[in-house]
């Protein structure tokens, strides 16, 4: 029995196509690059078995365990204290009436977002090339400084959004019950800030042990962070080695955004 | 006892200023069901915020039992809220919400418990004291916002619309609820809504309130009778306005002239006119049809049955209609029928003359 | 009162250790950088304190090193030219794919919606390197792609992709598609469908239905898509870096050579607050476009 089908509003002609191909294209690439990372050959184009070789290999690199050390410790430092800055920013802006210069705040806040990397960079290069012929520190602080700086908008956002969805009377009705503002703060805000405040810490994390611009032109001689060392190495004779760094970061990266994205789903409920 | 005296707030300044309370002026008793009145933007909220501290006001002076509060925290103060939403805090128990303010108040662990069990039972929620405030219906939450409120003893419970999210049936429970525990308590209760029939059937007096004033206080019968003010009587209950002409006044009796030239006594107003062209208030229910040459004549323009009672819309002049309410008895037949001429006619004492 | 005072001071005690790193570490250097613009190039890189408009002049022009006349710099020129035109060509490509890709997810039923969204974040928010070095693994002369062709025997030498401008144009629209499609999903996730029944009822081809129904609604989020893509784009540094090779410069790295090779600091600076100029300009043009496309929609 011939039966038409029903009419479908949403359908496109070919946008399907255009997007699932658009999905293929995403993936393509990051999943060659995966694959090759367990080619028992050096080639990073013809597959010639499955091997760990290459991940030993780096694990025993010296100079990739001096830089996933150095990144690490980037990171955390740069996510706490960007977080924090950002925990106390975003109740600033949140928890006080609309005030003078709020618009300035929050574009100072973005400006990380609105600036061009490189501009950035360049512009740190001379302040802290300053810096160090005064001082002679050429220690890490300078890249923890920048990186927090970049971090602050990636770890504001989901907490200002925590914030403002949170229901402004909880916090008077314990002001109303005696609490304290510190007590209010550490019984009420904070519990329910919390998923907010590892969101925001994770992104800081992730946007902090990626970045490739900014680090390249901060970083004094012999400071090397993962992605630098991978930079400098794509202009020698790239081996499978660069495909197996580059899977663990990505597999780092892929577990931190979906734990935020999870974060993000519970705080609808 | 609360004293509140020419309290004033403005939101903002210059052009975008706004005035939420205008010199507000009231003393609220000892263990009072006092209840602020007024439609949405009155200032009854911003009134009650106040006394929470949770508003600064402009200007005025706002106290206690005699003690200044106005310059206190909201942790200072010996008030506590019922909030409209409830804000029961999602990551607690019902017990530890209920216990939250005894703990903040650093009260003995176990004092806190003695208390949260005996308002537990107070609301009738020992049941459900470990749940998440978050698996218990509305209703419930509305009980667990009231313990919670009440567990530190406070001198004055502050309520903000708390029934307004519930549905009828409930709402119409909580109202006997909330005036059992007003007396079992002895707490001052002060309580807003804008729901005229809340007010006159739980509260002990009544204000009034519009444009951040307050236009009247006074008990829900004074109120419903005797309205001062031309907003009072629209806002609470159906009412006719007729003008008449105000001859004199004598204590609350006063001779007023209908435009029919008939005259009869009507209750004078404080602060009022004394003497000419006043508008005065006449409830449906306290008129009666009658055969024409009445007080009012006019014309019968329209008959609404309402099971109860039946409304009757009778056109006075060209622009302005009169409407009785009479009580409907069992398998009465309608004598009248549209376009019928008939008369009005109420009984010395029911008219209200109006202040304005 | 006092209270509004005191809640004033604690706004901005609270507000003062993110302003203070952001000062540090991102806005106040770059006046540093205003400043360099206006001085005379070290000979060995860094500066010399005196002032000089000649970084400002080389931007655009040059003195003929022979005869003293002044010509305009093609070299700058045409790196400028390359950047803006890329940047363009790079985000009507993101627009053509992202549009439809934006509009499946969309279509797709609530509780799906999200999955498909995080399927487009997660690249994203991977390491740009990674993303740009797996590119260049792909359309290398032994990468997959000419493998394949060669195999197959569609061509006999290996097709040149790496290290000219289709490469870095790839290289960018995979990098930044993510940014096209979360605000054209946005504001297509808010759309109502029954505007889209309510146009074929009043006989709306589908393609009609698209062009005045569905596309002038989602405008505002296309228009950000788009910016959100032409400024990062136009900024690029490490894409044309590693997919360029060392001819197919883009601004980025034109500024990046006078810190390095160039040893011209002035002039890198100079450079610098041209392309922040350019980017702002960009920028603004959204703020307006972006305050008067929405107010109709609420």
């Amino acid at each position: 029995m011939a039966r038409s089908r029903a009419f479908d509003v949403r359908r496109q002609s070919g946008f399907a196509f255009v997007a699932l191909s658009c999905f293929v294209l995403l993936y393509l690439p990051i999943i060659l690059l995966v694959v090759y990372s367990f080619n028992a050959g050096t080639s990073i184009a013809v597959w010639e078995g499955f091997s760990w070789q290459w991940y030993v290999s780096a694990w025993q690199n010296e100079k990739v365990q001096e830089a996933t050390i150095l990144s690490l410790i980037i990171a955390t430092c740069a996510s706490i204290v960007a977080t924090s800055a950002a925990v106390m920013a975003a109740l600033a802006t949140t928890r006080t009436s609309k005030f003078r210069g709020s618009g300035l705040v929050f574009a100072m806040i973005n400006q990380p977002l609105m600036i061009p990397e490189i501009v950035t960079a360049v512009a740190l290069l001379i302040f802290f090339a300053m810096i160090k012929v005064a001082t002679g520190y050429t220690g890490i602080w300078y890249l923890i400084i920048a990186h927090s700086a970049f971090c602050i908008p990636f770890a504001y956002m989901p907490i200002r959004a925590r914030l403002q969805g949170m229901d402004l009377n909880l916090e008077q009705a314990a002001a109303d019950l005696y609490g304290r503002p510190w007590q209010v703060f550490r019984r009420v805000t904070l519990p329910q800030l919390w998923p907010g405040v590892l969101a925001g810490a994770m992104l800081a994390f992730v946007i902090s042990l990626d970045d490739v611009v900014i680090t390249e032109f901060v970083k004094s001689a012999g400071q090397d962070t993962l992605p630098t060392y991978m930079l400098g190495q794509l202009r020698r004779v790239i081996t499978p080695e660069i495909n197996a760094i580059s899977t663990v970061l990505l597999a780092i990266s892929v577990a931190l955004v979906v734990a935020f994205y999870m974060l993000s789903q519970s705080k609808k409920q | 006892m609360i004293e509140i005296s020419g309290l004033t707030k403005t939101f903002g300044s210059g052009d975008s200023a706004f005035t939420a309370l205008k010199d507000v002026t009231v003393t609220i008793e000892e263990n009072e069901f006092f209840t602020l009145l007024g439609p949405s933007g009155c200032g009854k909220t911003t009134l009650l915020r106040s006394i929470a501290g949770f508003v600064d006001p402009t200007t005025g002076s706002l106290t206690i039992n005699g003690d200044d509060i106005l310059s206190k925290a909201p942790f200072d103060r010996p008030v506590n809220t019922v909030f409209q939403s409830y804000a029961l805090f999602p990551h607690m128990t019902v017990s530890e919400n209920i216990g939250f303010g005894l703990e903040m108040q650093n009260r003995p662990k176990s004092e806190v418990q003695s208390i949260v069990q005996e308002m537990l039972e107070l609301v009738q929620m020992t049941a459900l004291a470990d749940r998440m405030t978050s698996q218990i219906s509305g209703g419930q939450q509305q009980r667990v916002a009231l313990a919670r409120a009440l567990a530190p003893k406070p001198k004055v419970l502050l309520l903000d619309e708390p029934l307004s999210a519930l549905d009828f049936k409930l709402r119409k429970e909580m109202q006997i609820e909330l005036k059992r525990l007003q007396h079992e308590t002895g707490i001052t209760f002060v309580f807003v809504t804008h729901d005229q029939e809340e007010a006159l059937t739980m509260s002990d007096r009544i204000a009034v309130m519009n444009g951040g004033r307050i236009l009247q206080i006074g008990g829900p019968r004074e109120i419903y009778d005797h309205p001062a003010e031309r907003f009072v009587a629209d806002f609470i209950g159906d009412t006719n306005f007729v003008s008449a002409d105000l001859q004199s006044v004598e204590g609350e009796a006063a001779e007023i002239v209908l435009p029919s030239g008939k005259a009869i006594q009507a209750r004078s107003v404080t602060g009022g006119a004394t003497s000419g062209k006043v508008t005065i208030a006449v409830r449906p229910e306290h008129a009666t049809l009658t055969a024409p040459g009445a007080l009012i004549d006019g014309t019968l323009q329209n008959i609404v049955y309402f099971g109860t009672d039946t409304h009757y819309h009778i056109e006075t002049d060209a622009n302005s209609t009169f409407v009785i309410r009479r009580q409907n008895q069992p398998d009465a037949a309608e004598s009248q029928k549209i376009g019928d001429k008939v008369g009005i006619s109420f009984n010395p004492g029911v008219a209200q003359v109006l202040r304005d | 009162m006092s209270s509004e005072t005191q809640s004033s001071r604690n706004r901005w005690l609270l507000l003062s250790p993110a302003l203070a790193i952001l000062t540090l570490a991102a806005a106040g250097p770059l006046l540093i950088v205003v400043v360099y613009s206006f001085l005379t190039p070290g000979d060995y890189g860094g500066v010399i304190w005196q002032f000089s408009t000649d970084a400002w002049f080389n931007v655009v022009a040059e003195r003929d090193f022979f005869d003293e006349t002044i010509g305009l710099s093609d070299a700058h020129l045409s790196i400028f030219w390359r950047s803006v035109r890329l940047s363009l060509l790079t985000t009507i490509v993101a627009f053509l794919v992202g549009f439809p890709t934006a509009y499946f997810i969309a279509t797709r039923p609530e509780n799906q919606r999200n999955i498909w969204m995080l399927l487009i974040m997660v690249p994203f928010w991977t390491n740009l390197l990674i993303r740009t070095f797996a590119v260049m693994e792909i359309i290398r002369n032994e990468g997959v792609i000419n493998s394949v062709l060669v195999g197959v025997g569609l061509v006999d030498q290996p097709i040149q992709m790496l290290f000219t401008d289709f490469a870095v144009t790839l290289g960018m629209f995979y990098v930044y598609l993510p940014l096209m499609v979360l605000p054209i999903y946005a504001s297509m996730e808010r759309m109502d469908f029954s505007l889209v029944e309510a146009a074929f009822d009043l006989y709306a081809t589908r393609w009609r239905v698209l062009r005045k129904v569905i596309f002038p609604i989602v405008k505002p989020g296309v228009v950000a898509g788009s910016i959100l893509v032409f400024i990062p784009s136009l900024g690029a540094y490490v894409t044309p870096r590693v997919l360029g090779g060392g001819k197919n410069l883009m601004m980025g790295n034109l500024i990046e050579l006078q810190f390095g090779q160039g040893r011209n600091w002035p002039l890198g600076a100079a450079l610098s607050i041209t392309l922040l100029a350019i980017v702002m300009v960009a920028l603004i043009f959204y703020v307006r476009s972006a305050g008067t496309e929405e107010t109709p929609h609420g």
